[in-house]
């Protein structure tokens, strides 16, 4: 089975999400045994944020990896496990609620397909960019 | 600008007391009425306010990063060459992200300011003893409302409380008062007084940083419009939360220099940023909350018009009763004063038509001041919209549901009678 990176860089969706991830030096911390959950925006999220919001997280990198962060949870959680709770601690370490079992929806994102098991942890693939608070 | 869906519609009419606010917020508008003079109006000050704050975000660096502990600093607002020279990071060739057009070091109508001031040419210190500068005093206002409220989201203050930071400033402090026996043993009797000092400091960086934006954000907005740029006041709050998306992640930092050797007080890798920990935070403490200034107004704490909690403050802008607020010689006085000194000449024009036309117009740029906050307030509301919530044409009801619930929570702290909401409905409001 693949990790969490090599798994992000088959699908082909998310070049913008492993680019940021590369810049903000956490792509080692993915590769690691973690295990970790992961809520992985495609490209299309990135670029439907304002024109200049990547580019100055990408020129900050400690900026971009306490966003990167928000979007990861230290254990692996399936769908299942995630809808038992109202909300999950982020790395980021601010709270990320689950809005919505049916459609899954976590904070404002819905979910584009859940549950994709890695060696190190499980992705779920979000339409949206998560922003703390 | 976003137009309203007919998903949109389809939610029943809400029932808030501002429902058409809400209605029109949900419709990508603004909380100010999208009419051409409000958009004259609140362009021509952000014009007028950009000029002092050019000042202001220079002059609060170099305090935080060269004055920073110095027992008497009789010359704080006397920024050097360097920081008037500063290019700002956001306009200027040189910028990565630029969005005002013009010159990277201070701007040419302030320079002239503060070479002539109202009097003519005289000494920089002669200015400053007649006050006829610009009055810095209303920045460390501001700051002071970071300062005392603090807690307002974001983790700056949780990190000024932390070890960490704590060793951090104690290594400046030492390294500040080296060969200073006195100060020294100030320090090590009463080890707090110092430290909160630095904490404070720490504070005058945010809000520079904070402000480095703004003023060029409000410049290109003034140049856009003197071309004809924007069609209305939704565009003009467009502008404006684009430009927070912008540079949401600039790092917040407080840096100090000492015998030209610098030191990280709170280093760029603590990863704070301008959204969470200086512009979130600005705007309950300056545009909400403040504290209720002492003038011609008083308040009777005892009576309960002050309320025991700190988060129930409603003092700053969106609140301003600007009469006799405006009257007292107190930090907005001193803002509107500054203001008044780089007015464009179309907002000069409609004071002099209206009410008291120059004896008042103090009180009248302060009303347009307090029109264009809420619309920048509108954008914040706007971008944590976007940020936190759903697109307005988003198809799915529940979302739709959600997003009015937010507005409407918005709105909720407009409703106590002290809110100017009402009144910037109607252009008779002057």
């Amino acid at each position: 089975m693949a990790n969490i990176i090599e798994t992000a860089k088959g699908a082909g969706l998310f070049s913008t999400l492993l680019t940021a991830v590369e810049v903000a030096g956490l792509t080692g911390a993915l590769e690691s045994p973690g295990p970790f959950t992961v809520f992985a925006p495609v490209d299309d999220a990135f670029a439907a944020l304002p024109p200049g919001t990547v580019q100055t997280l990408v020129q900050n990198p400690p900026q971009l990896a306490r966003i990167l962060k928000f979007h990861v949870i230290s254990g692996a959680y399936s769908r299942s496990d995630l809808v038992d709770q109202p909300s999950w601690e982020s790395l980021e370490g601010a709270m990320i609620p689950i809005r919505c079992a049916e459609p899954f929806e976590v904070k404002n994102t819905s979910v584009l397909s859940a549950d994709i098991v890695c060696d190190n942890g499980i992705v779920h693939v979000i339409n949206r960019v998560m922003l703390p608070g | 600008m976003t137009v309203l869906t007919s998903s949109a519609k389809a939610l029943p009419p809400s029932t808030h007391p501002f429902a058409e606010v809400v209605e029109r917020l949900e419709a990508g508008g603004s909380m100010l009425p999208d009419t051409p003079e409000n958009l004259m109006q609140i362009i021509g000050i952000y014009k007028a306010y950009a000029v002092p704050m050019d000042f202001y975000w220079r002059d609060l660096l170099y305090i935080a990063e060269q004055v920073f502990l110095n027992p008497l600093p009789a010359f704080k607002y006397f920024p050097s060459q360097e920081y008037l020279d500063r290019p700002n990071s956001y306009q200027g060739d040189q910028a990565e992200l630029r969005i005002w057009r013009g010159e990277a070091g201070a701007h040419p109508e302030l320079l002239e300011f503060m070479e002539k001031g109202e009097i003519g040419k005289l000494p920089k210190l002669l200015h400053h003893l007649w006050h006829d500068r610009i009055n810095m005093e209303f920045a460390e206002a501001c700051m002071d409302a970071m300062l005392w409220h603090q807690g307002m989201g974001g983790r700056f203050n949780d990190y000024l409380d932390s070890e960490v930071y704590r060793q951090n400033a104690d290594k400046a402090i030492k390294a500040y008062f080296k060969g200073n026996p006195l100060m020294l043993g100030l320090y090590k009797l009463f080890p707090e007084m110092l430290l909160e000092q630095v904490k404070k400091l720490s504070y005058v960086a945010n809000l520079g940083l904070f402000w480095e934006v703004m003023a060029p954000v409000f410049f290109e907005m003034s140049d856009i419009y003197d071309e004809g740029g924007f069609s209305g006041v939704p565009a003009a709050m467009d502008f404006l939360v684009n430009g927070i998306f912008a540079v949401a992640g600039r790092p917040i930092y407080h840096q100090v220099f000492i015998r030209g050797e610098c030191f990280e007080i709170i280093p760029k890798s603590e990863g704070f940023t301008w959204l969470y920990e200086a512009a979130l935070p600005y705007v309950e403490a300056v545009f909400y909350r403040t504290a209720p200034f002492r003038g011609t107004k008083s308040y009777n704490a005892q009576a309960g018009q002050v309320p025991s909690e700190q988060s129930e403050f409603h003092y700053g802008i969106l609140y301003a009763d600007v009469f006799p607020v405006g009257s007292a010689g107190i930090p907005p006085t001193l803002l509107m004063q500054d203001m008044l000194h780089f007015l464009p000449p179309y907002l000069t024009e409609l004071y002099l038509q209206h009410k008291r036309g120059e004896d008042d117009i103090l009180v009248q740029l302060g009303i347009t001041f307090q029109r264009s906050m809420y619309n920048v307030t509108s954008a914040v509301i706007q971008a944590l919209r976007a940020a936190l919530l759903f697109p307005l044409d988003d198809p799915d009801p529940e979302h739709l549901k959600a997003n009015r619930a937010f507005f409407e929570s918005q709105m909720d702290r407009f409703i106590r009678p002290e809110a100017r909401l009402r009144d910037v409905q109607t252009e008779h409001y002057r």
